[in-house]
């Protein structure tokens, strides 16, 4: 274990922020006040309306009593002046530590208010160290609320990564239209819409971060899931793609595949080029899983990729694979101490990582992106556009500026 | 570089720039002790004693307050007369600046002033035409002659030429580099001339140094004719603007005045890595752009523009200033300069660089808003009522963090805000379909969203769209897609967005048999009562905006109480909104 934690976020805050981005859906933390306060301020930057969070505010006498009558109380306040579709319950570490009977507070309200709909996931130290696995458990969560319905024949279901993702498939989605198959996406920006996964007749993630999700539908619903790959970059979009229309005997896919990469393919030889001429050496450490995608279409670019994956579920081990075999890429899966111990050994010349790892970064004046900001990095023109504008982001005459500036007047 | 016509045209609409008769009053009007007399007529002193009090705290102007006959038949005894009554009060000196009228019939000042007899009495009859710069260069070579001379030589200290009343934050920027003078042991004799006493300015050819503090502004001839008769050298060719230059000017002045500066240099520099390091620097900075607008402040143009480009990353997309030597300077760090532009001028180039904050004077922030431009920092003269204190400078190391720290949190907090719904906004607005070549133009609008509120402004304009199509009743289509992107996002990005939709195909129609262009108000979807003549104001709306204002008037009218539409409605929420 590293002696500072370079995740994204505790998944506590993951789960809130993927959950407060569908309407219809209230996310209730279960926990004490630091765990409210932290999380509510931190979701902020996801969360698009609906800023309140509710909360328990477990205190000492809940620990020692139990807090399941706060928690049963506060279910209540919340579908009395909200009345929204589902509440889902973050259960933190405090209640997971003194073994909060959260399910039976959710069966005692299922008799007692039966249009009520309620569901838990466990969040905080159940996930401690793959902060992304928040969201997949909160999109468990909700799985569980979904009724069964006829599947669509033909139909096809994404499953994307978190919240943020809600509204955002458009570049996945769009295509899989045009070659005329019904499209069903998870997560959508509506409740009533994401249940409709359940219509779906094959679910294909388009993210690595979301394996228990596609597990839930299939063992709930008998809906299979095919990991083919995330489509993210071009080849990596072109794969994917190819690999649905593979196993949808779908023709017309292929052939949009061969004319989206004739249209980007001057494009991607560009920024290849550029790539080639700056001998960039990435090392991608630990994002909201995005680490991995994005350091895909980096090392499509032509960089030296380096990754500290956030999580190593099966869906990784698969993208691992592939991204090694194709480009060459190089996985960090040992612990270590801290992020300048693995800079000196792999010595890159970009760093992409979370903001608290930039104070380790910014001193050696190594260009840093923050992984949190690039996301939903599906699709041909999200990697178009990531490769043409880099060098200019980058900003390196800033750094290399600060160094000559600290080399003079710093020490 | 684009420049201003030689021959230039008449412009409705031109903003006028401060004259040498301004310049030269704010020059004498900073001299604390000083009584300044405005030999014009009552008309002119009103308007400048006002147009003083706008930006600073206090001003001792007084006036002949000349009549059309006075100016005609020579005025002299009225001065004599209000001369003789401001000595009377005793002024540590009086200075008499003439007006246009005044010059115009050349009364004789000079005959006057002998005649009453203060020994520090300076004249300063600014040139009509020139330029505020030119008047503070007059007023402050005129106060050269009531200067001692054969003085000895104070080690150490510096004079500061620049600083007068109306220069944007001249206080802030003022104490800023006395904290950093002071930092290195070198004291400040004479500020020239905000804020200084007689007696300092008098004392002035005891400095060891001239520091001109806006070089491309004022000062630098002062600075030259002071050491044509003081021997005192100068230095003119640093902006202490930025980290570096604030490092740079005070090392260069160290070693003029045979001091270390090392070890507060050092210090300084370390507090600005330590800022820069920051979580909300770099991250923000380096994916901003800048508009930077200085008809009044070429100097802070050329500061802020090397600061801005080199040190924290932001792109600096348009720049207006007023003098072509800090133009030159300023087309290192932007292509597209403006000298002595007219109000159109860079409206037009406001709207085509688009960038995502503005720094000028009132009129810019006038014309931002009117394009839908949001993040605005006054930065610039004249800005017709704004409260300037000793903090907050722009020069200096404090000067640059400041810079930083109220241009991200101006942008990233507004930008981010405006992703945002209500604190306790509805639960569900339901969802709806979309059309494909919404999708695909809504994935293009994406890509011209910085990537530090992406993901979080699409979600905004996901939702809205939706919202939109749920009230029409009809799928998410790219009318829709246009509509919201155009209202919720700052013309940053609209201006970009128009691309977008140039290059996609046309919506499916929402209402059959109607092109995108002509919705008629018939089809537009209303919510409350609406009168034959607020309607027909819609006809006045180009069609793919009608629905948006439909929207936008009702939600005005529920706010202020109003049960129905009518055109005052129409009129009072056209106005609201500066159109």
């Amino acid at each position: 274990m590293p002696l500072k934690s370079y995740e994204h976020c505790c998944s506590t805050l993951q789960a809130l922020a993927s959950l407060g981005k569908i309407e219809g859906v209230i996310p209730l933390l279960h926990g004490p006040q630091p765990c409210l306060f932290t999380n509510q301020g931190g979701s902020m930057s996801c969360r698009p309306a609906h800023l309140v969070t509710a909360g328990t505010l477990i205190n000492k006498s809940d620990i020692i009593f139990g807090g399941e009558e706060s928690l049963k109380r506060q279910l209540i306040n919340i579908h009395k002046k909200y009345n929204p579709k589902i509440i889902v319950i973050i259960n933190t570490c405090v209640p997971q530590l003194i073994g909060e009977d959260v399910e039976g507070v959710i069966q005692e309200l299922r008799e007692e208010i039966p249009e009520l709909t309620v569901s838990a996931c466990q969040t905080g130290f159940n996930y401690p160290r793959s902060m992304p696995l928040g969201s997949d458990a909160s999109w468990v969560a909700l799985v569980d609320c979904f009724k069964e319905c006829e599947k669509v024949s033909g139909s096809v279901g994404i499953i994307g990564r978190t919240g943020q993702d809600a509204g955002n498939l458009a570049a996945v989605e769009v295509l899989l239209k045009k070659a005329g198959l019904e499209t069903f996406v998870f997560p959508a920006p509506h409740i009533d819409e994401m249940a409709k996964i359940v219509c779906a007749e094959r679910l294909y993630p388009v993210h690595i971060t979301n394996q228990l999700t596609c597990r839930r539908i299939k063992e709930k619903f008998g809906t299979d899931y095919h990991y083919i790959e995330t489509p993210a970059g071009v080849r990596g979009t072109s794969s994917f793609f190819r690999g649905v229309a593979d196993l949808e005997k779908n023709q017309k896919l292929h052939d949009l595949v061969d004319q989206e990469e004739k249209r980007v393919g001057q494009e991607l030889d560009s920024i290849k080029r550029q790539f080639a001429k700056k001998k960039v050496r990435m090392l991608l450490v630990t994002g909201p899983a995005n680490e991995v995608s994005i350091g895909k279409i980096f090392a499509e670019f032509g960089a030296s990729v380096f990754i500290v994956p956030s999580m190593k579920n099966a869906f990784y081990k698969q993208e691992k694979k592939i991204m090694q075999e194709r480009y060459g890429a190089r996985f960090i899966e040992e612990d270590f101490d801290s992020l300048e111990d693995v800079i000196d050994e792999i010595r890159p010349t970009v760093v992409s990582a979370e903001f608290q790892a930039q104070v380790e970064t910014m001193k050696r004046f190594l260009p840093t992106i923050i992984n949190m900001l690039y996301l939903t990095e599906y699709g041909y023109d999200y990697a178009l556009d990531l490769g043409a504008n880099f060098f200019h982001n980058l900003k390196e005459p800033v750094y290399r500026k600060w160094q000559h500036l600290m080399a003079q007047y710093g020490g | 570089m684009i420049m201003a016509g030689t021959v230039k045209d008449f412009r409705m609409q031109e903003i006028h720039t401060p004259s040498a008769f301004e310049g030269a009053i704010w020059a004498a009007t900073g001299v604390k002790d000083a009584r300044t007399i405005f030999h014009a007529p009552p008309g002119c002193y009103i308007n400048q004693h006002q147009n003083i009090l706008m930006n600073d705290w206090t001003a001792e102007l007084y006036s002949t307050n000349l009549s059309y006959a006075n100016i005609m038949q020579g005025a002299e005894d009225k001065l004599e007369d209000v001369m003789r009554k401001v000595i009377a009060r005793k002024p540590q000196a009086v200075v008499i600046i003439t007006a246009p009228s005044v010059e115009v019939t050349q009364d004789d000042v000079e005959g006057v002033a002998k005649k009453v007899g203060l020994q520090d009495t300076v004249i300063i009859r600014p040139p009509i035409g020139g330029t505020a710069g030119a008047g503070k260069d007059a007023a402050m070579l005129s106060l050269l002659d009531i200067m001692e001379t054969g003085a000895d030589t104070k080690k150490n200290s510096v004079n500061i030429i620049g600083p007068t009343f109306n220069m944007f934050n001249w206080m802030a920027d003022l104490c800023e580099l006395k904290r950093m003078l002071s930092g290195i042991g070198v004291t400040v004799n004479t500020v020239m001339t905000a804020g200084a006493t007689t007696a300092e300015i008098k004392r002035a050819p005891r400095a060891a140094l001239n520091l001109c503090m806006y070089p491309f502004d004022c000062g630098v001839g002062v600075a030259r004719e002071m050491e044509k008769r003081f021997g005192i050298p100068y230095l003119d060719g640093i902006i202490p603007m930025g980290f570096e230059n604030s490092a740079r000017w005070l090392e260069k002045i160290a070693d003029m005045c045979a001091v270390d500066a090392s070890g507060f240099v050092r210090a300084e520099m370390n507090s600005a890595m330590e800022f820069v390091r920051s979580n909300m620097v770099f991250t923000v900075t380096f994916e901003m752009s800048a508009a930077l607008s200085f008809d009044n402040n070429n100097t802070y143009a050329v500061g802020i523009g090397e600061f801005f480009t080199g040190e924290v990353g932001v792109d600096i997309v348009m720049c207006a200033v007023s003098d072509e030597d800090a133009a030159q300077r300023v087309q290192a760090v932007c292509g597209n300069v403006l000298v002595g532009a007219t109000i159109d001028e860079k409206k037009q180039l406001f709207v085509e660089t688009a960038p995502m904050a503005i720094f000028g004077n009132f009129y810019d922030k006038k014309i931002s808003m009117d394009e839908g431009f949001q993040n605005f920092i006054f930065a610039d003269i004249p800005t017709i009522g704004y409260l300037n204190t000793e903090n907050c400078p722009f020069m200096g190391f404090r000067g640059a963090k400041y810079l930083v720290q109220s241009l991200v949190n101006e942008v990233y907090m507004k930008i981010f805000l405006e992703t945002k719904g209500e604190m306790s906004g509805p639960i569900s607005t339901g969802a709806a379909a979309w059309e494909i070549e919404a999708e695909e133009a809504f994935i293009k609008v994406s890509e011209m969203i910085p990537h530090f509120v992406r993901a979080t402004a699409m979600k905004k304009l996901h939702q809205v769209a939706e919202q939109t199509a749920q009230e029409r009743g009809c799928a998410v289509t790219v009318a829709i897609i246009r509509e919201v992107t155009d209202k919720y996002t700052p013309t940053k990005f609209k201006a970009k967005f128009s691309t977008v939709f140039e290059n996609t195909r046309p919506a499916r129609q929402e209402t059959a048999g109607e092109d995108e262009e002509n919705v008629p108000v018939d089809s537009l979807a209303f919510s409350m009562q609406w009168e034959a003549a607020a309607r027909r104001m819609l006809e006045l709306v180009p069609g793919p905006f009608r629905q948006a204002a439909v929207s936008g008037t009702e939600q005005y009218a529920g706010e202020k109480g109003y049960d129905k539409i009518t055109g005052d409605v129409v009129e009072e929420y056209r106005k609201e909104l500066g159109m």
